[in-house]
């Protein structure tokens, strides 16, 4: 049978510009190519920066996960000064990236991911009162009317009728692989309606310690938001109320609308238990501190390397051992094309060798992307919810272990089932559920802090240039929605002498290394994956899009 | 040229046969101290708003330090624009000290004597300075920078000051700066640092009127107040 | 529950029917329009006449155009806070390509913005984030292999009216930063043919935009702008002279070092660096997420996300002038100046000295004269500086 050559550019619903190209035989994926198709130089641009406003530069790498480069950034910097932030700024900044987590994943699963499994066309057959019934077993959500779903579903067809089909035109209505019920597709579209409307109002959160999402503000040795009980300009009893309403709002969403909907949808597609598998080796670098970061025996989700799916033994991670290969992309090294660099040695030269756009393949080619390819001691890895899940699950997380073997039991599944395309659909669920659990915590304590007398949000001690060494560098992790992230800093007289990013993205996005080994997407999409009509990629939008890409960040 | 090295003995004797030469009018005269006196006041209050080093404490709204340093920075800027407007009308209007051309040493002679003037000074030989009765040929230069530098600072500091209302007349007279100096905080920085040629200028400035007053018995001093000068009646200058 | 497609339109429709289909009572969209007016800067007596023109409106096709950028601006626009304004704002409009929201992908996406701008040639609002990349050809950002400039200059060319959201649309923004390694520019440096009207800031507050597509929607032309491409009622003043902070910057009280016992009273952030004094941009009025906080409002300084090139004017953040050439400015510059003021003053001192030295000499070097109706002195009549002095 004759190979089917695919393009599927732009792939939307992502952040970003990310191309993929694959070769199709017998209604299976044989071949495959991730091509990220835009590069800025945040890298470069970073050089000879004071490295206090670096958080700001690297931050517009991405304005989804808009918090995370701030953060690894101040890390990076504060890490390479020895600066240690006040308990208040470790809980606040736990507090916006928790934030950050739950809605951004759930942005990802109504808005961005939802559409590859939920017929919109299909909704418009549906029973509105089986849709009640339905969503009445499975949450107790206000929401769960017939007449509520009744409204809703007289709303698109209306909108369907009216011709005008706006973001929904050309999807792939109809299509085989399309497998839920009517009645779950309505439920699923009320509630990207309705998600719409929750995400805008719990990220406040990030406008009361930030000023502002997107692109909330950071500093470098702790926070800029004083904390002050008898001022209106601080943060007060009011700010604080305001937080802990937003933190219930959270809770409840995740728990009765966003989890329930995953288990019930993941229910009519257990078939993709078993596809899209792909890079077997799963590293997290850990997150959500509870005292200083440079104390990895204190991270909430913990850190550690699954190699070869082993959940039985969790190798230990070293900044030490990240190396970047350029073998497949647009750019070139000193000592050549062969080599991986450590961040603290990297570089970012651009070179494209590329065909001159207007162009139609790049399969094929030896350098195919400005994506660079991140091994972590000659492997490639995968990262995001899926590897802290597995990391955590292998560590016996007390709180994510009993969650896994719960999730496992509903689904009637064995743990094997983690290993793929639904796996990281699902442990981003999970996650999300355990965070915005943990976002209470995190508020208890600083509430007790403040009670306690504590209000200190910053330490000035080597705030100024003149109490920095004249050489320094600095390591900056942080696990992002998308995955581990680290931002790597060198600091000469003042200045940021060299900065390096390698990002979730990076990880998961990378072309073939030197050795021809792929990447995760490309290893997903070769690994037991279906395409029943090449003219309509379905399929490659669930795997895809099961990485939440952004290829912002991925690139930079 | 031998005039030149007949040249006053200096110092003047105590007594002998003098005449009186007009130099600077009275407007001159006004303007001149109207515009350091409001120079002072600009660098010292504008420091302070580049910088604010004191600060009050209690209630905002009883104290308005930063309001006073800028109202008496934009206060003191208004004069110095008058004298300048007084200054350049009196550049066509004034004697021949104080016209245009005592101002721009182009000439051939001028030139020369520049180079020698600097000497006179670099070597400290000053009995071999040309005699001048106006502006030396490095005074010309020096004040003529002076105003250019002057004329920096008051052209920056209105486009500082019309962003307060980007519909005001200022705005719009002035809205050509920001771009040209690539943006507003350039036009900051050009104006901040314009100071300090203020701050470096004036004790040299100083210093030179109080040397040549008292090498030379030339009365320079007073002749910013009194507006002339006392010269001996034979004694040829380069400028008379 | 709303939210942008929760309500849509029927064909041809207007929006005055749609409105009372869903309930909305003929006071309550006067009192909407009323409120328009106010972010628009437009007094009463326009809102009769936006009430009218809103009411006949058909649902109009909006392209919305990713280039080079980080999503932030979208995100902003997901954002829109006041549910009753910005989803009318929504509603009012048919998105026909998003990036980030559609369904479609790959050639299906692109065959929807074909059509889109082939149906609504002449009539569509044409939004753009992202910069265009114009270095070594445009192979800094392609989308179905075409360049940036490529895909730009096509959607531009049947729009009605062009909005570039954004620091990247408006300028380039951090990408453009020195040294700029992609020649990362603008949409007005591409499309010189029409208007660009360019909604500052990185990101830039949602109702700024949206109202920007209102005011199109309702008058058929773009709001004034300033020279810039701005739109006035958002950047017609700047953060210093709206500020709450504006009475503790009168004072003379400010922040000195952050979390200090001056930012824990809520004062002025002119010390640690704010370029609220050079930054026009409606923040402190319209502020963020539902009018929630600003970044002033939550201790940290304004980086003056809305001008242009302030990744490089405005840097150091957290400095008081920008670091030209990036030397240090703010450490150096008033060092230097003070040290060359400094050294202008002992160096006219020390030339005192010499003057004085050499006059001591040549005056011993001088006959001794006769002065004339007095005693003998002994040369030289002194007028010793010390004495004048
Ligand atoms: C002891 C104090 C000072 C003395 C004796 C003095 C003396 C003089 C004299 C004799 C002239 C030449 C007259 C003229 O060309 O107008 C002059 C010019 C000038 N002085 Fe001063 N000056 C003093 C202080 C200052 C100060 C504080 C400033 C302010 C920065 C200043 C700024 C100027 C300027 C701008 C000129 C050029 C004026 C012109 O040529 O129109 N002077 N000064
Ligand atoms: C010899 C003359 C002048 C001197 C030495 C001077 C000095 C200064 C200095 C040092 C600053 C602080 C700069 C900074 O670090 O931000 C300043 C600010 C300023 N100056 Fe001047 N200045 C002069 C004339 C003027 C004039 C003619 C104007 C016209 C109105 C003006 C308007 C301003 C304004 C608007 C500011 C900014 C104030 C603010 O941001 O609140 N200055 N000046
Ligand atoms: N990949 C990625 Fe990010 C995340 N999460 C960054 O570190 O999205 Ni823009
Ligand atoms: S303007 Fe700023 S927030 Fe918007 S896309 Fe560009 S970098 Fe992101
Ligand atoms: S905080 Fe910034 S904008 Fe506000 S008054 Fe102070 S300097 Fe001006
Ligand atoms: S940084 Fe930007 S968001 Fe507003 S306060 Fe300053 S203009
Ligand atoms: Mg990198």
């Amino acid at each position: 049978m004759a190979t089917t050559k695919i393009v599927v550019d732009p792939i939307t619903r992502i952040e970003g510009h990310l191309r993929i190209e694959a070769q199709a035989e017998n209604g299976r994926i044989s071949n495959a190519w991730a091509v990220s198709t835009q590069f800025r130089g945040i890298e470069i641009i970073m050089q000879g920066r004071d490295p206090r406003d670096a958080w700001a530069f690297t931050q517009r790498i991405c304005g989804v996960c808009t918090v995370v480069h701030a953060v690894a950034s101040c890390r990076a910097v504060e890490d390479a000064l020895g600066i240690e932030i006040p308990p208040n700024a470790n809980l606040i900044r736990n507090l916006v990236h928790g934030m950050q987590f739950i809605q951004d994943h759930v942005i990802h699963f109504y808005h961005l991911h939802a559409l590859d499994w939920v017929d919109v066309v299909s909704a418009l057959k549906a029973d509105p009162a089986g849709t009640a019934r339905i969503a009445r077993s499975i949450s107790p959500w206000p929401n769960n009317s017939e007449t509520y779903f009744t409204e809703v579903q007289d709303r698109v067809k209306k909108f369907v009728a009216g011709g005008q089909l706006g973001i929904f035109t050309n999807g792939y209505w109809g299509h085989p692989a399309y497998k839920l019920p009517p009645e779950v597709n309505l439920l699923a579209v009320a509630h990207y309606l309705e998600a719409l409307d929750w995400q805008r109002d719990v990220i406040r959160l990030h406008t009361i310690f930030g000023g502002k999402n997107p692109h909330p503000n950071f500093l470098v040795g702790g926070m800029a938001c004083a904390i002050n009980l008898d001022r209106a300009a601080t943060i007060n009893a009011e700010r604080l109320e305001d937080i802990h309403g937003m933190i219930q709002r959270a809770q409840r969403f995740v728990e009765e609308v966003y989890w329930p909907d995953l288990i019930a949808i993941a229910g009519y597609y257990k078939e993709w238990g078993a596809i899209g598998g792909g890079v077997p080796n799963y590293m997290a670098v850990g997150e959500f501190p509870d005292a200083d970061v440079r104390d990895t025996s204190k991270l909430y989700f913990p850190r550690g390397i699954i190699m070869g799916k082993d959940l039985t033994t969790v190798v230990p991670y070293d900044h030490l051992k990240v190396k970047e290969y350029i073998t497949s992309s647009w750019y070139e090294y000193p000592g050549g094309d062969g080599v991986g660099l450590h961040p603290w040695e990297g570089e970012t030269k651009a070179k494209y060798t590329g065909p001159k756009p207007p162009y139609q393949y790049l399969q094929g080619l030896d350098k195919y992307t400005w994506m660079k390819a991140p091994r972590y001691d000659g492997h490639p890895m995968q990262v995001g919810p899926l590897a802290r899940m597995l990391v955590a699950y292998a560590s016996n997380h007390p709180d994510v272990k009993p969650m896994v073997t719960d999730l496992l039991g509903r689904l009637k599944v064995g743990p094997e089932v983690l290993f793929s395309t639904l796996g990281r659909t699902a442990a981003r669920g999970m996650e999300t559920v355990l965070l915005a659990r943990r976002m209470n915590v995190w508020f208890d304590q600083l509430v007790g802090r403040i009670k306690g007398g504590d209000t200190a949000t910053f330490n000035r001690t080597k705030w100024e240039p003149s109490s920095w060494p004249a050489k320094a560098e600095g390591y900056g992790y942080l696990d992002a929605p998308r995955g581990a992230l680290g931002h790597w800093v060198q600091i000469a007289n003042g200045k940021i002498s060299r900065y390096q990013c390698v990002v979730p993205s990076t990880w998961n996005c990378s072309p073939r290394d030197g050795e021809g080994q792929m990447g995760p997407y490309e290893a997903s999409l070769v690994d037991n994956h279906p395409l029943a009509l090449p003219e309509q990629p379905l399929e490659i939008l669930r795997t895809i899009h099961s990485f939440d890409p952004c290829m912002a960040c991925g690139v930079h | 040229m031998s005039t030149i090295m007949a040249a006053p003995p200096k110092p003047l004797p105590r007594t002998g046969n003098y005449r009186w030469v007009s130099l600077w009018g009275v407007p001159i005269r006004v303007m001149h101290w109207a515009a350091a006196l409001s120079i002072v006041v600009l660098a010292v209050t504008g420091l302070y708003i580049g910088k604010p080093y004191f600060m009050t404490s209690g209630e905002a709204s009883s104290h308005f330090l930063m309001g006073w340093m800028r109202f008496l920075h934009f206060t003191a800027a208004g004069v110095v624009v008058m004298t300048a407007v007084v200054r350049v009308y009196w550049l066509f209007a004034g004697n021949r000290y104080e016209r245009w051309r005592a101002l721009v040493p182009v000439s051939r002679k001028n030139l020369r004597n520049l180079l020698r003037q600097a000497r006179a000074y670099v070597l400290v030989r000053p009995e071999e300075a040309p005699p001048y009765l106006g502006h030396n040929p490095l005074q010309q230069m020096s004040y003529t920078m002076l105003y250019a530098i002057a004329a920096a600072q008051v052209v920056t500091g209105f486009a500082l000051y019309g962003q307060y209302n980007s519909a005001g007349i200022f705005y719009r007279a002035f809205n050509w700066i920001g771009p040209l100096l690539g943006g507003i905080p350039n036009v900051r920085f050009i104006h901040h640092e314009i100071t300090w040629v203020f701050a470096i200028y004036l004790p040299i400035h100083v210093y030179l009127s109080i040397r040549a007053d008292v090498l030379e018995h030339n009365s320079t001093i007073s002749s910013i107040v009194s507006g002339g000068r006392m010269v001996p009646a034979d004694a040829k200058f380069q400028d008379d | 529950m709303y939210s942008p497609t929760s309500h849509p339109w029927t064909e041809g429709e207007t929006l005055g029917h749609h409105l009372e289909q869903r309930g909305v009572s003929r006071r309550d969209f006067v009192e909407y329009c009323g409120g328009l007016c106010a972010v628009l800067g437009l007094g009463n007596l326009a809102v009769p006449r936006m009430a009218r023109a809103l009411q006949t409106l058909k649902r109009p096709s909006v392209i919305w155009i990713q280039l080079q950028e980080c999503t932030g601006c979208v995100e902003s626009v997901i954002r829109t806070s006041e549910p009753t304004i910005g989803n009318l704002i929504l509603d009012l409009v048919s998105l026909d390509y998003s990036h980030t929201l559609m369904a479609a992908a790959g050639h299906q996406a692109e065959d929807a913005l074909q059509s889109a701008m082939k149906q609504n040639a002449g009539k569509y609002l044409l939004v753009v984030t992202g910069s265009v990349p114009l270095a070594d050809g445009g192979v800094y950002l392609t989308i179905g292999g075409r360049t940036a400039e490529t895909i730009l200059k096509e959607a531009a060319a049947g729009a009605a009216a062009v909005v570039a959201v954004g620091a990247c649309a408006h300028w380039g923004s951090v990408q453009a930063a020195r040294p700029n390694p992609t020649g990362a520019v603008g949409v007005s440096a591409i499309i010189k043919d029409k208007p660009v009207i360019n909604i500052a800031g990185c990101p830039p507050i949602a109702d700024v935009i949206t109202a920007t597509v209102v005011h199109f929607l309702t008058f058929g032309r773009m709001p004034a702008t300033d020279g810039d491409g701005r739109p006035l009622f958002a950047y017609g003043a700047r953060i210093h002279d709206q500020c709450s902070r504006r009475a503790n910057f009168d004072a003379g009280q400010f922040v000195t070092s952050f979390d200090d016992d001056a930012a824990r009273q809520g004062w002025c952030l002119y010390h640690v660096g704010c370029k609220g004094p050079a930054t026009f941009s409606p923040c402190p009025i319209f502020q963020w997420n539902d009018a929630t906080s600003w970044p002033i409002g939550a201790g940290h300084p304004c980086l003056g996300c809305t001008e242009r090139h302030f990744w490089d004017t405005m840097t150091p953040f957290y400095g008081r002038l920008p670091d030209i050439g990036g030397f240090g400015v703010e450490r150096s510059a008033d060092i230097i100046g003070a040290a060359l003021a400094v050294g202008a003053t002992a160096g006219v001192a020390a030339h005192a000295v010499a003057t004085g030295i050499h006059e001591a000499r040549r005056r011993r070097s001088l006959p001794i004269v006769e002065a004339p109706g007095g005693g003998s002195s002994a040369a030289p009549p002194s007028s010793p500086p010390s004495v004048k002095e």
